[in-house]
């Protein structure tokens, strides 16, 4: 045992030295053309939930029939995602290609370890949609090509709307507020399922209130979250809040409400289109309850407002398969698959000219009218580590939920977001 | 005769306070050759696998984790493998800040209240342990080493669901008992309901190594020293004073030392419970160094909290340190 | 008459209550984990489970990779704490039975060593690690594993070996053995129960890590098993079933180990417990 404790630091030991001498590998290989692809492997992060296995299954035939080479996709959980990302991108062998959200890429730019994607820009990205693609600019390079969007809807038990009574799908806030009520009083259903954290709902609130999370302060940014309009945001989430058991000092994959929602015991939930395959996945028999509807607005004509989520595909800087990297690219955006994806996930593809995949997919049907008038969280690289646990704007949520006035509870976290927002990267 | 065994029970007893050991004759140091010389090398070679593995595994860390706190180390930095000192800027920055002094205070309120727990119920335990019959002995031995042996992360996810908001089964058992304002009560909805079943887990966790070592003590005891007591009018309490407590005075001492070292090191426990929240109300020296190295990728903020951590649990331990370095001194 | 039938009575009633309590947590998370759902998640709790189901096993079980977790966390839980007893029993034994300079330095260093607090040591760690090239590998978790447990076990076994009586040695030696020998026949097998105390602590403490597996290995074929409990229990949060089922197949190794090792253990720190 000794000795094998020996030879292990020795390996050690030899290890270090030889990554020190073959730091330049990489840029050798980087370079290499179709020829050495064969016999090699990629592999892909995505997200859980993102890339529906259908998708993944006929991208990999295609990869790996076009190229010789093999696909590994490795499905990744969003818990603790950041720091894993962030020690994967300073490795030698990272993952080669990942799925990076869009909040989260221009952070993830500013540090270098993503790979400049311009000349896939040129080759196949001239028309993707541009308010779409910006978050994958920093410094004017492209550092990602876009994959898709998405914003939430309302995801609802048609059975348990039925037994209260309820034939048609609110069209204003205030009529979804009073069909919760309803649910409430006339079924033993929880009327909605919404967590404390659930903050990508809040974040779409706010813009719907035409409010901002930053404002920028000389040249720095800082917190805007005792802005009255985040405030009305906030009272908004309350009432509907009020109508849900959930815990308050949870987010929504905290349990995933997918998973809550399928034991068919809630009204409903605001989430992702692709959440409702989850669901399925856990409980056969939800499937002919579900329903989708846009999250209503104060008033019918303005549905509103969302945040509008997405991922962003990346190279890994340190990948020794650059060219394998941007041929996986190039197939996985291709028209056929960005739009099999847009097609299976009900998501909005990164071409405006793929959104007819979408025809006759009641999710993204139901997500359009939002989409819409959507907004992001801020597109700066400070504002990932706002986002790090613990989010400090979920602890405003749950502090107002358990009756903290909005302006009080603001002051309490402002601090910590000014502090991470002044992080230097 | 056993050097150890005595010593412990007569530190600074004149008698054993001899100084150094007489070394080998010197000569036999020039003759490397010489078995007296080989004899001499002994302990070292012996020390040998130990003090590398020390060295490599841990003070490489250690030193590492130095150099990193001196740095300016964010993702852009680790990714790209940038070497940005910064002097004693991150020391500065965690010093000046409100939070650091006030997790210091939490941590050490934190490790009394938990260690004071453990030693009090826990040797209440060993003692009632000496006590039982064979076979009620057994029975408690049962259930103090399925405690014992509960892992960490298991026994943690017990707890949340034994404390769960809904379903849990200890708000059905207060609501039933008449407190009906804890039928939901959520218990990490706090920093003191969060506290109180983080120490509850804990001390569930730690009596057990406490009692049964303690048990294990008291069976020990030479019967002879009861006698003599009981033969001068001793009581229970005084024998118990006069003839337990001192026997088991060394043993206590050391089973503190390391029961203060566990609980401040506390890590799964606290952070899985509620990963320091609410409001990172509940997070110790370890998880706040976790949380703003790690968790907030400031990671050479994060190593100069770390290095930070260590010195105050040096502090804290520090009057068990001179002891043992006193009572060694004594014992050669 | 009536206070010493008292007398006889207070213990074991206090036994029992605490009986009960320490092992009520326990018997939960079994109890739990056999009962269907419509038991678990009901305003009065079913004390005593009277349906039995295996579904929860079957949902913890069915995770990716499960059984290579399992193989990984039993190769490195074993290996590591082999490691640290070998390497312990050589220190331990020149500090409890050899008089030497710096002996009080050695002893002091690894009580020092004691305190380390790897958790918030794990990028440094991470680091080093990486740089040379060991990540997702098995042999880096075992190592640190071993010497997250070395100094304990050191101390601990140095309080056993000084608790064998020196004249049995030196008896063996007047009898013609070597120290070596002696050390073999004699003192190794006194120092069986002592060993295995001690092992104890190795194989809770390597069972368990989870910060450094969880930065050094993203590869789920080089992962262990705490990793796997603890995005279980993210995942299924609210189905208490299933991370209960979960948490009994973590758990269940190690209490079993216990129990087994129960009785040795306990005579073994009797022996020990004097120096403690």
């Amino acid at each position: 045992m000794k000795r094998k404790l020996a030879s292990a630091i020795v390996i050690a030991g030899m290890m270090v030295s030889v990554a020190a001498c073959g730091g330049n590998d990489g840029n050798d290989s980087k370079d290499a053309g179709p020829s050495s692809w064969k016999g090699q492997t990629l592999t892909v992060w995505t997200m859980d939930g993102s890339a529906p296995p259908q998708w993944s299954k006929d991208v990999q035939a295609a990869f790996e029939k076009k190229t010789g080479a093999k696909l590994k996709f490795e499905i990744q959980k969003w818990d603790g995602i950041q720091q894993k990302i962030t020690t994967a991108l300073s490795e030698d062998t990272p993952p080669d290609v990942l799925e990076v959200g869009n909040t989260q890429t221009p952070a993830y730019a500013s540090t270098g370890g993503l790979a400049d994607l311009g000349d896939l820009k040129q080759s196949i990205g001239a028309d993707w949609t541009a308010s779409v693609s910006k978050s994958s600019v920093y410094d004017g390079k492209q550092y990602a090509a876009p994959w898709y969007f998405a914003n939430r809807v309302v995801i609802y038990n048609k059975k348990i709307w039925a037994k209260a009574g309820i034939n048609s799908t609110p069209k204003t806030r205030d009529e979804f507020l009073k069909d919760l009520d309803t649910i409430g009083k006339k079924t033993d259903a929880e009327p909605i399922y919404l967590p404390g954290q659930n903050w990508y709902f809040l974040d779409g609130l706010i813009v719907g209130q035409g409010g901002d999370l930053v404002k920028k302060q000389g040249d720095k940014y800082v917190s805007n979250l005792a802005d009255p309009k985040v405030a009305a945001a906030m009272e908004i989430y309350k009432k509907y809040a009020a109508y849900s058991k959930a815990p308050k000092d949870k987010d929504e994959a905290t349990p995933q409400q997918a998973t809550v929602f399928a034991k068919g015991k809630t009204g409903a939930f605001i989430g992702m289109g692709w959440e409702a395959a989850t669901a399925i996945q856990a409980n056969k028999s939800i499937e002919k309850d579900l329903g989708y509807f846009t999250i209503p607005g104060a008033t019918a004509d303005k549905p509103e407002g969302v945040f509008l989520g997405g991922s962003n595909l990346a190279v890994a800087q340190n990948s020794k398969k650059q060219s394998l990297a941007k041929e996986f690219l190039k197939i996985a955006l291709s028209d056929q698959y960005e739009g099999e994806l847009a097609k299976l996930s009900g998501v909005i593809p990164n071409k405006t000219s793929l959104e007819s995949n979408l025809k006759g997919n009641a999710a993204a049907e139901a997500a359009a009218p939002g989409a819409a008038v959507g907004g992001t969280t801020p597109l700066i690289p400070e504002w990932a580590a706002v986002e790090n646990t613990p989010n400090p704007i979920k602890s405003y949520m749950t502090a107002v939920l358990n009756g903290k006035a909005p302006a009080a509870a603001a002051k309490d976290v402002e601090g910590e977001i000014n502090q991470r927002l002044a992080q230097q990267n | 005769m056993s050097v150890q065994t005595e010593g412990t029970d007569t530190a600074g007893g004149p008698a054993v306070r001899k100084g150094r050991a007489p070394a080998p004759p010197r000569g036999a140091d020039r003759a490397s050759r010489s078995p007296a010389a080989r004899l001499a090398a002994a302990p070292y070679l012996l020390l040998l696998p130990a003090l590398v593995a020390t060295l490599v595994l841990l003070g490489w860390p250690l030193v590492k984790n130095g150099m990193l706190s001196f740095q300016n180390l964010n993702p852009r930095q680790l990714i790209q493998h940038l070497t940005e000192w910064n002097g004693f800027h991150n020391y500065q920055q965690v010093l000046t800040g409100s939070d650091f002094w006030k997790v210091v205070e939490r941590s050490v309120l934190f490790t009394a209240a938990n260690v004071v727990l453990i030693m009090l119920i826990g040797t209440l335990i060993g003692l009632l342990l000496a006590r039982l019959g064979k076979k009620m002995r057994l029975t408690l031995l049962v259930g103090l080493v399925l405690a014992w042996a509960m892992p960490v992360i298991a026994a943690t996810t017990v707890y949340q669901w034994l404390f769960a908001q809904r379903f849990g089964v200890v708000n059905w058992v207060l609501d039933k008992l008449g407190w009906h304002s804890m039928a939901d009560y959520n218990w990490m909805g706090g920093q003191f309901s969060t506290f109180s079943v983080i120490v509850l887990l804990i001390v569930w966790q730690s009596i057990p190594f406490v009692a049964i070592n303690l048990y294990a003590a008291t069976t020990t005891i030479p019967k002879e020293l009861y006698e003599a007591a009981s033969l001068d009018g001793a009581g229970a309490w005084q024998s118990f004073t006069s003839v337990t407590l001192p026997f088991l005075r060394p043993f206590l001492y050391s089973t503190t030392f390391l029961e203060v070292i566990w609980v401040f090191k506390a890590f799964p426990q606290v952070f899985a419970m509620n990963e320091g929240g609410p409001d990172r109300l509940t997070e110790t020296l370890p998880i706040y160094a976790y949380v703003e190295g790690v968790g907030n990728q400031h990671f050479g903020v994060g190593a100069a909290i770390s290095f930070l951590t260590i010195l105050v649990l040096l502090v804290i331990t520090s009057y068990y340190l001179r002891m043992v370095l006193k009572q060694e001194e004594d014992e050669l | 008459m009536k206070r010493s039938l008292f007398g006889r009575i207070w213990p074991n009633a206090t036994a029992v209550v605490l009986f009960v309590g320490l092992v009520f947590p326990v018997y939960w998370m079994f109890a739990t984990a056999f009962k269907p759902t419509g038991d678990i998640i009901t305003d009065n709790p079913v004390w005593f489970p009277k349906h039995f189901t295996l579904s929860h096993f079957d949902r913890a079980v069915h995770a990716d990779h499960f059984w290579t977790l399992v193989a990984n966390s039993v190769t490195v839980t074993l290996c590591s704490v082999l490691l640290s007893l070998v390497i312990a029993l050589f220190a331990a034994f020149a500090l409890a039975r050899m008089r030497f300079k710096g002996r009080r330095g050695f002893i002091v260093t690894f009580m020092l060593a004691q305190m380390a607090p790897w958790e918030v040591m794990i990028i440094a760690i991470y680091m080093i690690v990486r740089d040379g090239d060991m990540l997702n590998s098995l042999v880096p978790l075992t190592v640190f594993y071993a010497m997250m447990v070395l100094p304990l076990t050191v101390l601990t076994l140095r309080g056993y070996i000084a608790a064998v009586p020196k004249e049995l040695e030196e008896s063996a030696m007047v009898d013609g053995c070597t120290r070596l020998q002696a050390f073999r026949k004699v003192i190794f097998p006194l120092l069986a129960p002592g060993l295995m105390a001690t092992s104890l602590f190795g194989f809770i403490t390597a069972w368990n890590e989870f910060p450094l597996v969880l930065i050094l290995n993203k590869d789920i074929e080089k992962q262990t098993l705490p990793l796997w409990l603890s995005q279980f229990q993210t995942a299924f949060g609210d189905d208490w079933g299933a991370t209960m089922a979960a948490s009994s197949l973590f758990a269940l190794p190690i209490l079993i180990l216990f129990i087994f090792l129960q009785r040795k253990a306990v005579s073994g720190l009797t022996d020990g417990a004097v120096k403690g």
